[in-house]
């Protein structure tokens, strides 16, 4: 079943420089349960076409829909994770992760319960009273991550969120990661730079080329679960995308 | 600690020598007594006032306004703030008027409040509410407004809409500009209510430091000064540090 579908879907941004397609003619449909990561350099629109599926931008050209309905507006039921963890300093981390749960209006014992259960789930169980501030990197993402999934979101958007880690910190998260999709079942999809981080996690991997905002290519990953960053077929995937990647932006700079 | 101790130990001995200092002036008989008390006159004439009561009248009737005054100026200015962040249009239109308003000295509000008001208690607070009620909206509309976005887009995605956006994240987000418009906000109102207790005097610590003047009492015209320097300290010190130590905690330095 397909849960989100992009058909043909542009959308530009004006700057000083001119005009700047973003996405271009975009056509994209995900399943229910996929593991989609999203790869290209900088500028190639990853973050727009996440923004689209979120609800931050509208299409100029074309339909975004989910489960079947244009999306309008953003909504719980598309949880995006940024870049930057984006929790806010004024609560400490339970309450960071019981924000949505007290939108929805959910009462106080329930909400310590869930909150209890995600704090053990991203092995934050000592944390939960911690000032964000006091946080790692690292950490800051699990929070994130528990205060996504707290309200049960079908699907996860996440764009870059384990670029600013070190290695060991985004191993494990990877791990973490790994664990709690295959568990819940969730949609997701996963923006990276990085084409290992990518095969390594994804149940298929997109290519898109830069400065065309267009997908140029895909890849599905048929490896068994779990594996590594260092597993040698990842390694193999990885090296025939990344010399893809390297083909397309020495075609786009002949073009020039 | 240490650190802290010894500059607090050395601003302790600062005030001392001044103080001494003040006393060999005195001494020295260099300025006629009625132009200069000596520290033992104005200490004298101080907690006599306390202690019959006139000089804590003056207080008490002072702080009223001003709780009064200032407490309407935050009920105004930081609704008002929240939504001039938020608002483009009641930014261009309100929010330009409070930034040219704002050059306005708030005193020169008193002949208007006056001729409103008549020389009443209402008059004083308007004059109170006018000079510091704007400066808190500009601040809590600035902080609004450097409010990262990506706090409000991961608002967004939470649900949080109407109400309980402003509620539980405009507002909070804005705490530390918040915090900042209101010690501004306090000082305008403090000086303000000075000014016009002076020109308009009933029952006040602005209006006994007038009597002070009219009677060439001028051991109250220092007690009222050194009242007035300390409650500013004390609500500064006391409240405003707390304040700052609350939104130190939460966001870190
Ligand atoms: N708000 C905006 N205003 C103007 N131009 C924009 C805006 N957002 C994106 N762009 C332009 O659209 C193009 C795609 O941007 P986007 O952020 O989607 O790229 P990206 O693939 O996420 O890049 P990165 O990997 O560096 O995050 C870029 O050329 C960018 O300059
Ligand atoms: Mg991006």
């Amino acid at each position: 079943m397909a849960v989100i579908e992009l058909k043909n879907v542009s959308r530009h941004f004006i700057s000083d420089s001119g005009v700047v397609p973003a996405v271009t003619g975009l056509n994209l449909t995900v399943k229910d349960g996929e593991f989609l990561c999203v790869v290209g350099p900088s500028g190639c629109g990853k973050t727009t076409l996440l923004n689209l599926i979120a609800g931050f931008e509208r299409p100029d050209v074309g339909k975004v829909l989910v489960g079947g309905v244009e999306v309008q507006e953003p909504g719980s039921d598309r949880f995006v994770i940024f870049q930057e963890p984006a929790l806010f300093p004024w609560l400490n981390v339970s309450q960071n992760i019981a924000f949505g749960l007290k939108v929805k209006g959910v009462n106080d014992a329930e909400q310590k319960e869930r909150v209890c259960e995600l704090l053990q789930l991203v092995h934050l169980s000592r944390f939960g009273d911690a000032w964000i501030h006091e946080l790692s990197g690292g950490m800051k993402q699990r929070v994130a991550l528990a205060r996504a999934l707290a309200l049960d979101p079908a699907i996860l958007l996440m764009d870059e969120p384990f670029a600013a880690l070190d290695a060991q910190t985004r191993d494990l998260l990877h791990e973490e990661m790994e664990q709690i999709w295959q568990r819940t079942q969730k949609t997701v999809i996963f923006v990276t730079h990085n084409v290992r981080e990518a095969v390594r996690l994804g149940t298929r991997v997109i290519l898109m080329s830069p400065h065309s905002g267009k997908i140029c290519r895909e890849y599905p990953i048929d490896l068994p679960r779990n594996r590594f960053l260092e597993d040698p077929d990842v390694a193999r995937i990885a090296s025939v995308i990344r010399d893809d990647l390297r083909r397309e932006a020495a075609s786009v700079a002949e073009g020039c | 600690m240490s650190v802290v101790w010894r500059r607090r130990l050395l601003s302790v001995l600062f005030l001392l020598s001044l103080l001494a200092l003040w006393q060999i002036v005195c001494f020295l008989e260099l300025w006629d007594e009625t132009l200069l008390p000596t520290p033992m006159q104005v200490w004298q004439t101080l907690s006599a006032g306390l202690a019959d009561g006139t000089i804590t009248a003056g207080i008490m009737a002072s702080m009223k306004r001003l709780f009064t005054g200032y407490g309407l100026s935050l009920a105004i200015g930081i609704p008002l703030g929240l939504l001039l962040g938020r608002n483009r249009l009641l930014d261009d239109t309100a929010g330009s008027l409070a930034v040219g308003l704002q050059a306005l000295p708030s005193i020169c509000w008193l002949p208007l409040a006056v001729l409103w008001f008549g020389l009443s208690e209402a008059a004083m607070q308007f004059v109170v509410v006018m000079g510091s009620f704007m400066s808190i909206t500009l601040a809590v509309r600035d902080g609004v407004k450097t409010i990262p976005p990506l706090f409000i887009r991961a608002s967004r995605v939470l649900g949080a809409r109407g109400w309980f956006f402003y509620r539980h994240v405009l507002l909070p987000a804005s705490l530390p500009t918040l915090l900042t418009g209101a010690k501004l906000g306090w000082s305008f109102a403090w000086r303000s209510l000075m000014a016009a207790e002076l020109l308009y005097g009933s029952v006040g610590i602005g209006s006994t430091l007038m009597s002070g003047r009219e009677l060439h009492d001028m051991a109250l015209v220092v007690a009222a000064m050194l009242v007035i320097v300390a409650i500013g300290l004390l609500f500064d010190r006391v409240i405003f540090q707390a304040g700052e130590r609350y939104i130190q905690r939460r966001w870190g330095v």
